[in-house]
């Protein structure tokens, strides 16, 4: 059973940074940005976390400047691929190298070392707390005691689900990825929308990026994002950019991560273990181009 | 009655030096429908863009009710009640009917949440004050082509617009549904309503318009009443000689089956049929014209035919080659296509010319290989392409030039010349002289009859009928995936193919 | 056209070493003693120079890779994979293999390939059977190929005696041998970018991977087998990639350290975007950047100036010189328009 609960909150906190990139990227999916900079938003976003959190003492701060890191990012993104229309491949492929490049620079220049900052003057971001909840046996360690973050990313994945779907900011949205020169005829600026994705993804990635540094681990290492930025885009296609189906897809792979963790305390050497959630994507993948592909023929 | 709009003096050119407008000065009366007829590439869409906001002129100016204005987008465009209709009709296929008209002026509640209830109220309301009839729940990407222009038409007039600029909104309709539309224009006139209809039909522009604007390669050429002129000078004025509308096809006997498809079927994806059980043989020497709306299988029947899509059922031969399963390369040693899409399966637009001009034959003729076909014989490869230049009267900067920096018509012309030289004895074409000029349709005619007169077997898949019967011995006609006329040309007429394309069937049944 | 794109890249240069020396300022360092500590480390000099070129392998063998792939219409980012991959394929050779310099060579560099192609054939297998898109798997099998040899070099083929996880080194009848300051890893890469020139502007197949590149439906519709220049040009990529690792062990540490890829193949990858695909830039702006970056070493030494800005001006330079290629084209065509029209005016 504590295996079990393990595995569980294993499977909640590994879903939970994917999640967060992927709902950022929902956004953008939707407003027809090929938007590939989840990872780079990310990274910078855990560098910034810790420095808020180190310097200033708190992890309100750690979260603030992890969005405000983030939202640079997704400025010169912005700057690139909205402004000067420059490729937005090209430009997600320049920022994910310039966000690790930048990192591991500041890493460098500020706390002087290289690889990883880890120090107890880090402060994290605390885990909440249910009462009444968390007496409810099994399921309350389970509902119960989970990161802040984690609560947070359950509002704002209904949150998206609101807004895309609900609201005229979500009509606009989606009809500026669907065809834009449709929504600019109808006088509102598609290029707009593309901007707006793109500052809510930096958002989102930023507070993906604080959970990575200050929740799921308590330092900073070089290129901690791990492809995690990837996975998340795998999510979002598997899904068509659906909120909730990413937020199941995201679970998937977060399970992945937790099984990698119960393996290794099973004596499986550690690299192998780290593989399983890139092994997962891929099966995943491979389900969703069998299904595109049965769709195709019938 | 006064000017609602002047237009003056405006200029535009297009990056890096097409003058589309050449001190182009025009005015708009109020409650008139007023057209403006010219050849493709004569300047009449960008016109309409630039007072539509879309496009900026490079000089000139725009007064409106006789103060200046310029708008920057649609949107000041449409809040000063002008609105425009395209060619290309541009909704969003996946949403409902309603929520493409109200999308960029949503009646909201609280938290920004869309009010579905009122929004639909308001799409309604408008469809009973000016008796459209059409589903506000449909989803655009299930409606008809005529359909989808209401919607657009809507769309504008839901946002209290009370001038109407429609860029041949008729292009895309069948004979049948035009009536229909210009009913609906008529009475939005009466209303009150200010119409601006861009067209190169002649004979609909006289039936539609109060007055009649004339371009010509960029410039305006005269503003007529539509009563007091006729469609030999408005075609004299619009191409600047006078123009027959007479066939140039000689008698000639067709020969021996070339192209043959038995019991085709096609199911797609979806699970609906897209070709059903279709027969059709084309004979050497002869041209088979293909008519249809849209939409109707015309793409999926090229695909099959091509080895785009696989069939469920069927064969496809030629010169009695079973060809139903063979790979691309085997097809093209025996059909030449033309499709209708330059940019997109004719030609690389970025690649040089004698990349484009050699395609297919670097692997059919050997006199393109070295190496026992290792390596491309770029030197013979550059001769080839300046033999097609010549033979098809081909104008280029430079055989290494991009194909995108050549015209429409001279894209055209390298396309056609690739396909002829190969000699084949099927040719497909589909929809062969779209957005040509009128110059370059008739020598792509041309060429058409001449292999003809060479014997091959010619199906040709057009949307614009007159093509249809200006060139084909036969006419077929598509409907919902199914051929069902097939008819000599003699023994028919625009009206009769009209109905068959409509509904299926001829009228008197 | 060949005129505008050198000053494009001139251009785009200059500005990334401005704000480069912006970056710099704000910190309170002095540009201009910066920049020349870094190009006198890397380009000023024989053994310098050397340095460069021979750094500059990795980088512009995958950046060919990435530039061959993408120019043919294949989102091959499998490089970094490919590469350690390969690397250590070479590794394995190096270690279990006793021949003559003359075969040993050419037979670790052909392990090397294999290694590559065996890593980029996963990818294009799984996209010839379920149609799987090789812009993620590609991504996803980097992860697992890193994960893979690390794996590798700590437990199966650890060196016994080294702390930290590395294979011992290989036979070094497998070494690349120096001329002068020159190690004769640099005529690999010469001959890489000749060959792959060759096979891109000659051959017949060359020709459809080209056209495919550009519209893969008119490519089709030609008679082009799409589905065998795909087969081709992955592998093809793929051996690029892993020649690149199994170089950078045979010139180098002579054996695999933990890191050996590093960013090469994502730096290579960079380069063909900046390089615009095209071949002989990839060469040009792989050199440049290897100065960047070995110049950058150097330049820790005597400023105070961390070698990892190197960095943060590559990424910069990628910006630059893609936005202004692209931003300068458009403005170009305006003002011509613009002049146009006046001309009708007056």
């Amino acid at each position: 059973m504590k295996a079990f609960i393990g595995l569980i909150n294993g499977m909640i906190s590994g879903a939970t940074p994917i999640l967060l990139a992927a709902l950022g990227g929902v956004f953008t999916y939707y407003a027809g940005v090929f938007n590939i900079a989840m990872e780079g938003m990310m990274l910078v976003g855990a560098f910034f976390a810790v420095l808020g959190s180190y310097f200033l003492g708190s992890w309100l701060w750690g979260i603030g400047l992890a969005i405000f890191g983030s939202l640079a990012l997704a400025l010169i993104f912005i700057l690139f691929a909205v402004g000067l229309k420059t490729d937005e491949f090209v430009t997600g492929i320049a920022l994910n190298l310039f966000a690790l490049g930048i990192t591991t620079y500041l890493l460098r220049q500020i706390f002087k070392v290289k690889g990883v900052f880890s120090n107890p003057g880090i402060i994290p971001i605390p885990a909440i707390k249910i009462p009444l909840i968390e007496n409810i046996p099994v399921l309350g360690k389970i509902l119960s005691g989970q990161n802040l973050m984690v609560y947070i990313a359950i509002l704002i994945t209904w949150l998206s689900y609101f807004l895309i779907f609900r609201t005229r900011f979500g009509l606009r949205l989606r009809a500026a990825g669907y065809n834009a020169a449709r929504l600019d005829s109808s006088g509102v600026s598609s290029a707009w929308m593309r901007v707006w994705s793109l500052l809510i993804c930096g958002v989102f990635c930023g507070l993906a990026g604080a959970f990575l540094s200050l929740g799921y681990v308590n330092l900073f290492a070089e290129n901690m994002s791990a492809g995690r930025g990837w996975i998340s885009l795998a999510a979002i296609i598997l899904v068509n950019g659906h909120p909730l189906g990413v937020a199941l897809i995201s679970l998937l792979f977060g399970f992945s991560d937790g099984l990698g963790l119960l393996l290794q305390g099973y004596q499986a050497p550690a690299q192998f273990t780290a593989m399983v959630p890139y092994l997962a994507t891929l099966i995943a993948l491979y389900f969703y181009a069998v299904r595109a592909k049965e769709k195709r023929i019938r | 009655m006064d000017n609602l709009i002047e237009m003056r003096n405006i200029i535009k050119v297009y990056p890096p030096n097409v003058v589309a407008l050449d001190d182009v000065s025009v005015d708009f009366r109020e409650g008139e429908i007023h057209s403006i007829v010219g050849e493709n590439g004569a300047g009449k869409s960008t016109l309409m863009k630039i007072l539509y906001g879309l496009t900026p002129a490079d000089s000139g100016e725009i007064l409106l009710s006789g103060k200046t204005v310029s708008f920057h987008n649609p949107g000041e465009a449409i809040a000063a009640g002008i609105g425009m209709v395209h060619q290309e009709i541009v909704l969003i296929p996946q949403y409902t009917v309603w929520e493409n008209i109200v999308l960029g002026v949503e009646p909201v509640r609280s938290f920004g949440r869309l009010d579905v209830e009122k929004a639909q109220q308001l799409v309604r309301q408008k469809i009973d004050e000016f008796q459209f009839n059409i589903d506000i729940h449909a989803r655009v990407e299930d409606i008809s082509v005529a359909a989808r222009q209401k919607v657009e038409i809507l769309t504008l007039l839901y946002r209290n617009v009370s001038i109407l600029i429609l860029d041949e909104p008729t292009s895309v309709l069948t004979p049948q549904e035009i009536p229909q539309l210009f009913n609906e224009l008529a009475r939005l006139r009466d209303n009150g309503h200010t119409i601006l209809f861009i067209s190169h039909r002649l004979e609909e522009v006289l039936e539609l318009s109060d007055r009649i604007t004339v371009m010509r390669k960029g410039k305006k050429i005269a503003t007529v009443e539509a009563s007091q002129t006729n469609r030999q000078e408005l075609a004299r004025m619009m191409v600047g000689r006078e123009v027959l509308f007479l066939s140039r096809r000689t008698t000639q006997s067709p020969g021996r089956v070339v192209f043959h498809i038995e019991n085709l079927n096609l199911r797609a994806s979806d699970g609906r049929t897209r070709l059903k059980e279709i027969n059709l043989d084309v004979r050497s020497g002869e041209i088979v014209g293909l008519a249809g709306v849209e939409g109707n299988g015309q793409f999926e029947l090229v695909n099959t035919i091509m080895g785009i899509q696989k069939p469920t059922s069927g064969r496809i031969s030629v010169d009695s080659t079973d060809i139903t399963h063979a790979p691309i390369l085997e097809r093209r040693r025996k059909i030449a296509f033309v499709p209708q899409d330059r940019g997109k399966m004719g030609a690389s637009l970025t690649a040089d010319i004698v990349d484009n001009a050699i395609m297919t034959h670097h692997r059919l003729n050997d006199q393109f290989s070295l190496w026992s076909g290792l390596l491309l014989n770029y030197p013979f490869a550059r001769h080839f392409t300046d033999v097609l230049a010549e033979k098809f009267a081909v104008v280029m900067p430079s055989r290494s030039a991009p194909f995108r920096a050549l015209s429409g018509g001279n894209q055209q012309k390298v396309i056609l010349g690739r396909e002829l030289m190969l000699n084949s004895p099927f040719i497909l074409l589909d929809q062969p002289t779209r957005g040509l000029d009128v110059g370059s349709i008739e020598y792509v005619h041309d060429q058409i009859l001449h292999m003809r007169s060479e014997g091959k077997a010619i199906l040709m898949i057009s949307a614009d009928l007159e093509e249809i019967f200006l060139l084909s011995d036969r006419i077929l006609v598509l409907y919902r995936g199914q051929i069902v006329a097939d008819i000599p040309v003699e023994q028919t007429s625009l009206e009769e193919i009209g109905t068959l394309m409509l509904e299926g069937k001829p009228r008197d049944e | 056209m060949n005129s505008q794109r050198v000053l494009n890249g001139v251009v785009g240069v200059l500005i990334a070493l401005i704000i480069g020396a912006i970056i710099m300022l704000v910190q309170g360092y002095n540009p201009i003693l910066t920049y020349q500590a870094l190009f006198q480390y890397s380009l000023f000099g024989w053994y310098p120079f050397a340095t460069t070129l021979k750094n500059a392998v990795p980088l512009v063998l995958s950046g060919l890779s990435a530039a061959m792939a993408f120019a043919s219409g294949v989102v091959n980012l499998g490089q970094p994979g490919q590469l350690v991959m390969g690397a250590l394929l070479a590794t394995i050779g190096g270690l279990y293999l006793d021949l003559p310099p003359e075969l040993m060579i050419p037979g670790l560099a052909l392990l090397a390939m294999i290694g590559g192609v065996l890593w980029a054939g996963v990818a294009a297998l799984l996209r010839q059977w379920f149609e799987m898109s090789e812009f993620i798997v590609t991504l996803m099998l980097n992860m697992i190929a890193d994960y893979f040899t690390v794996w590798a070099i700590t437990y199966p083929f650890k060196d016994a005696s080294a702390y930290s996880p590395m294979t011992p080194q290989i036979n070094p009848k497998g070494w690349l041998p120096l001329i002068g300051d020159f190690n004769t890893t640099i005529f690999f890469m010469i001959g890489a970018v000749v060959v792959m020139w060759f096979f891109f502007n000659r051959w017949k197949a060359g020709y459809e991977w080209r056209i495919t590149g550009q519209n893969s439906l008119f490519a089709r519709l030609g008679g082009c087998d799409i589905q065998k220049n795909f087969m081709g040009v992955m592998l093809l990529t793929g051996a690029l990639a892993g020649l690149a690792g199994g170089l950078v062990v045979m010139a180098g540490p002579h054996r695999f350290i933990k890191g050996l890829g590093a960013n090469y193949a994502w730096d290579g990858v960079m380069i063909a975007i900046v390089a615009n695909n095209g071949l002989i830039a990839t060469f040009l702006y792989g050199v440049f950047f290897s100065a960047i970056q070995t110049g950058a070493l150097g330049m820790e030494l005597i400023t105070d100036v961390p070698s990892e800005i190197a960095q943060v001006l590559q990424a910069i330079l990628v910006l630059v010189i893609v936005a202004s290629r692209e931003y300068l084209n458009a403005t170009l065509e305006k003002v011509a328009a613009r002049r146009r029209a006046r001309i009708r005016q007056t």
